[in-house]
């Protein structure tokens, strides 16, 4: 194989057979992670949903930073929040848990105009509600179950909604 | 693992195949397509130089970013070179987060890729494969990295693709010409491979 003279065909010939043994052995010792496609698959999945997945990135707790827009009762028993991220948006939610009703309310950072779709496993209505111009929405009366929230934006046609994975009330 | 068919001629036909099943609304195509591609792929991110846990991350944004804008391919058969090109851009634009220096050349390539110890103890090759790494080992750090990049991205179907683009293969430059006649300077010694 180690000619003195190479050219033509014979010697790209020889290039690529050389380079597929390079490629083939560093395959054998350096092979993929076995669940390197089954993965990407499932984030592709992921990324096919007909609606934008918004992460939840915090419970209760962590709120600290908002604490001045949750008004006083945040501390009665029954009352949680959950934070959910978006690619461009944050939107945090507060249940408060009054006897067998439960009010649902939250806030939309930075503020902009959508509807808000409040869904429960289960139940055929979606109640729609919209966020206001200081970025609040509200549901006074939500009913207990498996429930997802969805955010459309009516003014852009194009974009996906986002919705929260769902959650219990 | 999954190997790509090494004598397989027809990798970019069954890719593009594949490619256009997927955009005329068949999913599992492209479940087939990441299957066959991405231990491609794995090679070309790895040979960047990154640890695997980010390699296969940035394999799997390749595909995101095939998903995404998948529109934009014009030639299926050009659908494997698109995806090993993003692969190669996008663990570079990774290296560079990383506070490393981008590299344009590749020598600049070969120079930057960190130092990792050869896995050789790990796996069992046969002989012709035992004598090729050992031949490979013995090339500068330089060469070794150079043709692994090079070898990755040459993979699938080399001859064809370039046969018929009427292109020399793989434009292999100055560079890897010279890696490539020392390792077979060294094959030679221990008589051929």
């Amino acid at each position: 194989m180690a000619e003195n003279t190479r050219g033509g065909a014979s010697a790209e010939s020889d290039d690529v057979a050389l380079l597929a043994a390079v490629a083939r052995v560093w395959e054998l010792v350096d092979p993929p992670p076995d669940g390197l496609a089954d993965g990407t698959i499932a984030r592709i999945a992921a990324e096919d949903l007909e609606f934008d997945l918004l992460v939840l990135v915090s419970t209760d707790g962590a709120l600290a930073g908002v604490r001045h827009a949750a008004p006083e009762q945040r501390d009665d028993p029954g009352a949680w929040m959950l934070e959910y991220e978006g690619s461009d948006v944050r939107i945090y939610v507060r249940l408060n848990r009054i006897e067998d009703r439960t009010r649902l309310d939250g806030w939309v950072v930075p503020v902009r105009a959508l509807t808000v779709q409040l869904s429960t496993e289960g139940r055929d209505e979606t109640i729609e509600s919209a966020v206001d111009e200081f970025g609040r929405f509200e549901f006074a009366s939500a009913s207990p179950g498996l429930s997802r929230l969805t955010f459309l934006d009516e003014s852009d046609g194009t974009a996906r909604p986002r919705a929260t994975p769902p959650f219990w009330i | 693992m999954s190997e790509i068919p090494i004598e397989t001629p027809s990798l970019w036909e069954v890719s593009a195949s594949l490619f256009e099943r997927w955009r005329a609304g068949e999913a599992g195509a492209l479940d087939d397509l990441v299957r066959l591609l991405s231990p491609m792929l794995w090679q070309v991110v790895r040979a960047s130089g990154l640890d695997r846990t980010t390699a296969e991350d940035v394999v799997q944004t390749t595909w995101l970013t095939l998903v995404r804008s998948g529109e934009s391919i014009t030639e299926p058969r050009a659908v494997a070179g698109w995806l090993t090109t993003s692969a190669r851009r996008e663990a570079w634009r990774v290296s560079r987060q990383s506070g490393r220096q981008q590299p344009v050349e590749d020598e600049a390539i070969a120079r930057r890729l960190p130092d990792e110890p050869a896995p050789e103890g790990q796996v069992v090759l046969d002989d012709d494969n035992a004598r090729l790494w050992a031949c490979l080992g013995r090339l500068s750090e330089r060469c070794q990295r150079l043709l692994r990049i090079v070898a990755a991205e040459a993979r699938p179907d080399y001859t064809a693709i370039a046969t018929e683009l009427d292109m020399p293969v793989g434009s292999i430059g100055p560079t890897r010409g010279r890696c490539l006649d020392k390792l077979r300077r060294e094959l030679a010694h221990e008589g051929g491979f």
